[in-house]
């Protein structure tokens, strides 16, 4: 796959590094890098690897653009909010180098999926904001002998490690298990701005070093980043021989469920409710009164709408309030889309109430099967 | 005995946001019970019922992971504790 002019023009100051060079340039240009999530760190993970002529870049996501994105998604503008994510990013990374093909995925990652959308890839990059399926893309790396970049962060604060099938430590090897709710996620938290910006950065990086085959990739070594103290750390990680996917007997020999993958102790013990039929349970007296609807939504959000009664803890204040809750009700704890009222449950059970519920879908299946009048603030 | 522990940042909340903590103790276990003392339920984050550490959950001593509590810590030691981050 030889280079055009203008490719040669484009890609210089890489031609010009003898440790690319237009072997190494060709070598991007054939290659396929899947990125999953874009977001804070898939947003500067695709920029660069774009710029940088990787041939084929594919986005996983199934999200819109939303306003709270702006302030660390680099890929959006204000104009993009309300587009589906994988759309207005290939048409801004089409528009920084028109030389490269962009594959929208427009889809979660799931068990049923993961293989077929991994495999015609050589590089994943993994930056999503789901511990599920950071579980689902690390097993079918490993299954599918992928090298896999992943990194993730919070408030001020990430983590970057690489996999490379056959030679050292998998995501799993580093966290065997991770529930969802015991850490936290951005939404929750906050996150710095421009801390994706780092830790995406490396991503490309070591996307970039695999592909062209220079340089040590962060193998066996999670790389930890703290912006307040700006503090990078080394820490090393090595393979688990009883690792479930990568070990010597492998107990995960195909990608699994994700319902499986979340820690079952804890989500055992949530009871999931519709919108339909917590529109039954609270028309019925009894039952009623037997619920207490704890809404962890921020302030503003609750104060667009929401359901008659219920209380506005939100989540980030939920732990800390937990023993304002009475033990004589079960707690309903609901949010836009289910996501944060899920994590409420979490952290429900790990703080001793035996069996939380929580609206599955949120405010946003409210409204969709019960109450098409009802507004849902945007998250 | 006083060393230095790196609390990660979904932890912090337990620390009034500090970044390191001062801790006592001879062992992992001893240093894991002294931050109890001082932020009450921080314990339970890292480590189960059993005293395991969570799957989530690293700890390191210097550069070393720490897979047994018992494991010695000296006054200049550093205990890094590294929590599963999600964010994307």
């Amino acid at each position: 796959m030889t280079l055009s002019a203008a490719e040669l023009s484009r890609y210089h100051r890489h031609i010009a590094l003898p440790e690319i060079g237009r072997d190494g340039q060709e070598r991007l240009k054939r290659a396929q890098v899947l990125v999953v999530g874009a977001g804070g760190l898939g947003s500067p993970a695709a920029l660069y690897l774009a710029a940088a002529g990787v041939g084929t870049l594919g986005l996983v996501d199934c999200d819109r653009v939303e306003l709270s994105n702006l302030q660390r998604q680099v890929l959006f503008d204000s104009a993009a909010v309300g587009q589906l994510k994988t759309e207005a990013a290939r048409e801004r990374l089409l528009a920084l180098n028109p030389e490269i093909t962009v594959v929208a995925h427009t889809l979660t990652l799931r068990a049923e999926n993961v293989l077929e959308t991994l495999r015609d890839y050589d590089v994943i990059l993994d930056g999503t904001d789901r511990l599920t399926t950071r579980y689902v893309v690390n097993d079918a790396c490993v299954l599918l002998r992928k090298p896999l970049v992943s990194a993730a962060i919070h408030r001020f604060e990430g983590h970057a490690m690489t996999y490379l099938p056959g030679r050292g430590p998998c995501y799993r090897c580093l966290f065997p298990a991770a529930e969802e709710g015991a850490v936290a996620n951005c939404a929750q938290a906050g996150v710095l701005g421009v801390l994706p910006g780092v830790l995406g950065a490396i991503q490309a990086t070591e996307a970039v070093k695999i592909l062209t085959g220079i340089g040590e990739p962060i193998v066996g070594r999670l790389l930890t980043y703290d912006a307040l103290e700006l503090r990078f750390l080394e820490l090393p990680v090595t393979r688990r021989a009883d690792c479930a996917v990568c070990g010597e007997h492998p107990t995960i020999t195909a990608p699994q469920e994700e319902e499986a993958l979340c820690d079952s102790v804890v989500h055992s013990q949530v009871r999931r409710i519709d919108a339909t039929a917590l529109r039954d349970l609270l028309a019925a007296e009894r039952a009623r009164a037997s619920l207490e609807l704890i809404d962890v939504r921020e302030p503003r959000e609750f104060d667009t709408a929401h359901l008659p009664g219920a209380r506005n803890i939100p989540l980030a204040d939920l732990e800390r309030r937990l023993r304002d809750l009475t033990r004589e009700r079960t707690p309903v704890f609901i949010c836009r889309s289910g996501r944060r009222s899920l994590v409420a449950c979490t952290l429900a059970v790990l703080g001793g109430i035996a069996a939380p519920a929580h609206l599955e879908g949120g405010l946003l299946a409210w409204a969709a099967q019960v109450d098409a009048g009802f507004e849902v603030a945007a998250g | 005995m006083s060393c230095t522990v790196r609390i990660p940042s979904p932890l912090r909340s337990y620390t009034a946001g500090a970044v390191t903590v001062a801790a006592d103790g001879a062992t992992v276990a001893e240093v894991l019970a002294s931050l109890e003392r001082h932020y009450a339920g921080i314990r339970f984050r890292m480590v189960d019922e059993q005293s395991r550490i969570r799957p989530h959950i690293r700890l390191y001593v210097n550069m070393e992971e720490v897979k047994d509590l018992s494991r010695p810590v000296g006054s200049r030691d550093t205990v890094h504790v590294i929590c599963a981050l999600s964010g994307g």
